[in-house]
């Protein structure tokens, strides 16, 4: 067995290059000043974000779509993961292969999608006036940014709570019956508890790309959506490069605490587990 | 300028996969030429390849900063064709060649008012392709065409029409039209002057609820979404040649004349073969297939003339006739202390609460 370690090093080349070498990039673009004679150490970028409100209000509606997006996505996730891992056989299949569907399209295109369906005059707008229905303006509001969002993400949540329940000892249903718990006590006492390292699975898949998308709220939102994502893109557009990679940084770090807070919460939990 | 980009990132990507699996094995000699998703006829290329008996590799950009920024990580084009300012900063960073205009005869056909503008007064390193100005597009059933024509850049102010506008997601852009509205130069360097177009700008953002789009503009425009757009002359000939009930105008208070003109890069390694490209690429007949495939003007003064007037394609498409010698209307500059000042602003515009 031990020839087949070798097997290894392709990828950590490939880490390497792809993500540590433009990691280290982004480093010294953030924190070095260059201004042609001499290089010096800089906080500059760091204090630029911080020292105007618009910047910190950008951040705070970055993450407050991306929390709002986790919360619908449990809300709506939670239930149909249940009814997925209650389905015998057949069902159960056609459900699973129903929720992943949605992911052979590229996303991309199927925001483009989204758009045509929400337009003012698009599709649920012709179906809505055809049913004699006052026809609404979703597009480029909130409403098609949050949909676009959990649609995009949902099923990320759905198959991770899925696969936690899946994962649950059936018998520890009988022993709860035999004990005297009724249905609903059973879910509250022993389901919930069990799935609970799912769901913060499920926050991590969801959450973090959440943060940090820019290209579902542009399209759907306008340009005039502006998230952390849209502040890299546009400063990285303009060339400049450092205060882009600051930026970036400052969103690491966001991601990173994250990653640690629902780590504390799964051993919170009381079980280890579910490894992402 | 900005045409139907993202979808052609994807097709993009798709061609130049393809020129990966069928480019192999074969010597022919190649150009490498860095366009506008979607701003040269297909058949035109194809064309060329034959009858120079050589293989072109396309690749495409969605805005000059994009290509910019591709050059400068060490991406090396033949030819490419980026706007004013841009080949401006192009010229200035001494990354172009200058153009050898005994290969290019067809240098001769370009229509007067696009020669040698400003950026590059003797066409030593430009060669116009596309021109046309910023304009309004709107629907003269709901916004009517007097409106329009007394209030000028004002009318996207105009509180009855709220929630009805398509701003173009620029800084250049919505400064130009900010900056115009006032009276100032679009160039200025005054800050005061851009501050005050900055709270334009934001006082429109806050009470208008505009919706900032680029490429979108089309689609969304030729289905009649919305009542009024900034659009470039292009896309206005392009939208209006598919829903007809469209008017473009360009306001009185001016507006940026733009022309994106075809450069050859120093680091091209056949200049032969890059000039006969441009030349190719000048000639009528191909000016004429680029400009009825794309919708932008032709630099090309007999093309633009044929197509513009009876029978021609865009005969009475008044986006098409974009206005030529208006003391008002500008060409933008490159200048890299306002460019910085304006992206700041914008960011603050666009991420203010509507």
């Amino acid at each position: 067995m031990k020839n087949y370690k070798g097997l290894i090093y392709p990828y950590i080349v490939w880490i390497a290059i792809m993500i540590v070498v433009p990691m280290l990039m982004i480093f010294a673009f953030a924190f070095i000043q260059d201004d042609g004679s001499s290089v010096s150490f800089t906080f500059d970028n760091f204090k630029r974000f911080f020292s105007d409100e618009t910047f910190p209000n950008v951040l705070k509606r970055s993450l407050g779509i991306a929390l709002s997006t986790t919360l619908v996505c449990i809300l709506f996730g939670y239930p149909a993961a249940y009814i997925m891992s209650k389905a015998e056989g057949k069902k159960k299949s056609l459900l699973v292969l129903l929720m992943t569907m949605p992911m052979w399209i590229n996303m991309l295109v199927r925001t483009y999608a989204l758009m045509g369906i929400l337009a003012d005059n698009g599709l649920l707008n012709s179906i809505l006036s055809f049913l004699g229905i006052p026809m609404v303006q979703i597009m480029y509001t909130d409403s098609a940014v949050m949909l676009g969002m959990v649609y995009d993400f949902l099923p990320f949540m759905v198959l991770q709570i899925h696969g936690s329940l899946e994962k649950m000892d059936k018998s520890l249903l009988e022993a709860a019956a035999d004990l005297g718990a009724g249905k609903g006590k059973t879910f509250l006492k022993v389901v919930l508890p069990l799935s609970i390292p799912g769901v913060l699975s499920g926050i991590t898949l969801v959450f973090l790309p959440a943060v940090s998308s820019y290209f579902i709220p542009n399209i759907l939102g306008g340009g005039g959506y502006t998230l952390v994502g849209n502040l890299i893109q546009q400063y990285s557009l303009t060339t400049e490069r450092d205060f882009a990679s600051a930026i970036s940084l400052i969103m690491a770090v966001i991601i990173m605490l994250s990653m640690a807070l629902t780590k504390k919460l799964e051993k919170f939990s009381g079980t280890e587990g579910s490894e992402d | 300028m900005k045409r139907k980009s993202r979808y052609m990132t994807l097709f993009g990507l798709l061609t130049m996969c393809a020129v990966a699996l069928t480019g192999c094995g074969e010597s022919k000699p190649t150009l490498k030429f860095y366009n506008w998703g979607e701003y040269a006829s297909y058949e035109v290329i194809s064309n060329f390849e034959k009858e120079y008996n050589c293989k072109v590799i396309c690749d495409y950009y969605d805005s000059n900063e994009t290509m910019y920024n591709k050059i400068q990580s060490g991406d090396s084009y033949d030819v490419m064709i980026p706007s004013d300012y841009m080949i401006e900063r192009l010229i200035s960073e001494d990354r172009l060649l200058e153009l050898d205009k005994s290969q290019l005869p067809n240098l001769e056909k370009v229509t007067e008012s696009v020669k040698g503008l400003d950026f590059d007064q003797d066409n030593i390193y430009s060669a116009p392709y596309f021109w046309g100005s910023v304009g309004i597009l709107y629907n003269p059933e709901a916004v009517s065409t007097e409106t329009v024509e007394s209030e000028g850049w004002n009318v996207l102010k105009n509180a009855e029409y709220k929630g009805k506008i398509y701003m173009y997601d620029s800084e250049r852009d919505s400064f130009m039209i900010a900056l115009k509205a006032l009276g100032y130069s679009m160039n200025t360097e005054n800050e005061s002057e851009i501050e005050e177009a900055y709270q334009w700008l934001k006082e429109l953002n806050d009470t208008m609820e505009p919706v900032y789009v680029t490429d979108e503009v089309i689609d969304n425009m030729i289905s009649g979404n919305k009542d009024m757009a900034v659009v470039y002359s292009g896309d206005g000939t392009f939208i209006s040649s598919e829903n007809d009930s469209l008017k473009y105008y360009e306001p009185e208070q001016g507006t940026n004349v733009w022309c994106d003109a075809m450069v050859i890069s120093k680091e091209c390694e056949n200049p032969e073969l890059a000039h006969q490209f441009i030349n190719y690429m000048m000639g009528n007949e191909a000016a004429k297939a680029n400009s009825e495939f794309v919708g932008y003007t032709t630099a090309n003064d007999e093309v633009m003339k044929e197509i513009s007037g009876e029978g021609g394609v865009f005969n009475g498409n008044s986006a098409y006739n974009a206005r030529q010698g208006y003391e008002k209307d500008e060409v933008f500059h490159d200048n890299e202390v306002i460019r910085k000042l304006l992206s700041d602003y914008w960011i603050k515009v666009k991420a203010s609460e509507q």
